[in-house]
């Protein structure tokens, strides 16, 4: 038995009542099957409270996540994210407080101001012309990095590079 | 929406908690881990911040959103960064049966026939109601669009997908041959 396309329910019928009810159904099945994570949204809005309006995205690109088993548990995290202008590239070390160090890399290097946004507030810093920065102690949470536009004159774009947030 | 375009946080806000359901939808089905479609969705947020201008309705927004998750998805996918284990079909659209779909009991009768005839379609179907389910019904159109369906597939009209799954519905369940 094959069911065809042309019987009382046409294709090119209107959508009625019982179709809009099929698409609830699936709508349920889907939520319950495969569940967007609950703390997304907010991470998402996290990561849009800018000021800045015209951003340059970076992209995750790659993530390594090294066991150092002298250390026990703790990990060391390095991330790497491209955009149009710009590779950022920063590493996680857990400091013994329970905040984190970040250490990072622009590449092609350059001075530039960074800001880190943490749930806590933001953290100011810049990268020195071997394209390098840090920011020693960083509370636990989600985290967002902001590379400011180049020096007027330089050869920036003009607009900021904005990370994803991620969870420190 | 042209609050959130003018900067507002709190009216953006309320679009991220609306339309991001649906992206997680559209990046899960384009076959991405979990934290790859979670990646994803901030991906595709962040660079609507640059794309205002290009947007002149809710329906068009929705439109981009999708269209764009689906992109960077298979950008991710291209660069096959984080690859799902081999034993797993990359291509499927439906998600793997989690241990709450194995605990058949508190599935009733009708969700599992609806689940056995969303398989039988073919994947582009599958796809497409599966993303449709979850966007604003104003929406439908623009977005089977976008998704490169044919015009008049889901709104105003039900479309091939939605004729076939209905049809499939009716016939109720089928012995397949061995």
């Amino acid at each position: 038995m094959k069911p065809s396309d042309a019987g009382d329910w046409p294709a090119d019928g209107p959508l009625d009542e019982t179709d809009l009810q099929i698409l609830a159904d699936i709508r349920d099945l889907f939520q319950d099957a495969d569940p967007m994570p609950p703390d997304l949204p907010e991470r998402i809005r996290f990561s849009l409270a800018l000021r800045d309006l015209e951003v340059e995205v970076a992209r995750l690109a790659a993530e390594d996540r090294e066991m150092l088993a002298v250390r026990g548990p703790e990990q060391t995290r390095t991330i790497t994210f491209d955009s149009d202008s710009l590779t950022i590239m920063i590493r996680i070390d857990q400091n013994r407080d329970g905040t984190a160090r970040v250490d990072g890399w622009l590449a092609p290097p350059q001075r530039r101001e960074i800001e880190l946004k943490t749930a806590g507030g933001a953290l100011d810093t810049a990268s020195d012309e071997r394209g390098r920065f840090a920011f020693a102690s960083v509370p636990p949470g989600t985290a967002q990095l902001v590379v400011r536009p180049a020096e007027q004159g330089a050869s920036g774009s003009g607009r900021s590079v904005v990370t994803p947030a991620l969870i420190l | 929406m042209s609050a959130a375009a003018a900067g507002s946080e709190e009216a953006l806000g309320q679009i991220v908690t609306e339309l991001s359901p649906l992206l997680w939808q559209v990046a899960r089905a384009a076959g991405l881990a979990t934290g790859d479609a979670e990646d994803v969705l901030q991906t595709v947020w962040l660079r609507l911040l640059s794309h205002w201008d290009s947007i002149r309705s809710p329906s068009s927004l929705t439109a981009w959103l999708v269209i764009t998750t689906k992109r960077e998805a298979w950008r991710v996918r291209a660069a096959g960064r984080r690859q799902l284990p081999v034993d797993q079909d990359q291509f499927t659209v439906l998600p793997d049966e989690g241990p709450g779909l194995e605990e058949q009991a508190i599935i009733d009768d009708q969700r599992r026939m609806l689940w056995a005839a969303i398989d039988r379609l073919d994947r582009r179907c599958q796809e497409l109601l599966r993303i449709i389910a979850f966007a604003p019904r104003p929406d439908y159109a623009a977005v089977a669009a976008r998704l490169g369906m044919r015009p008049g597939s889901v709104g105003p009209t039900r479309g091939r997908c939605l004729a076939k799954l209905r049809a499939l519905l009716a016939s109720g369940p089928e012995v397949s041959p061995a």
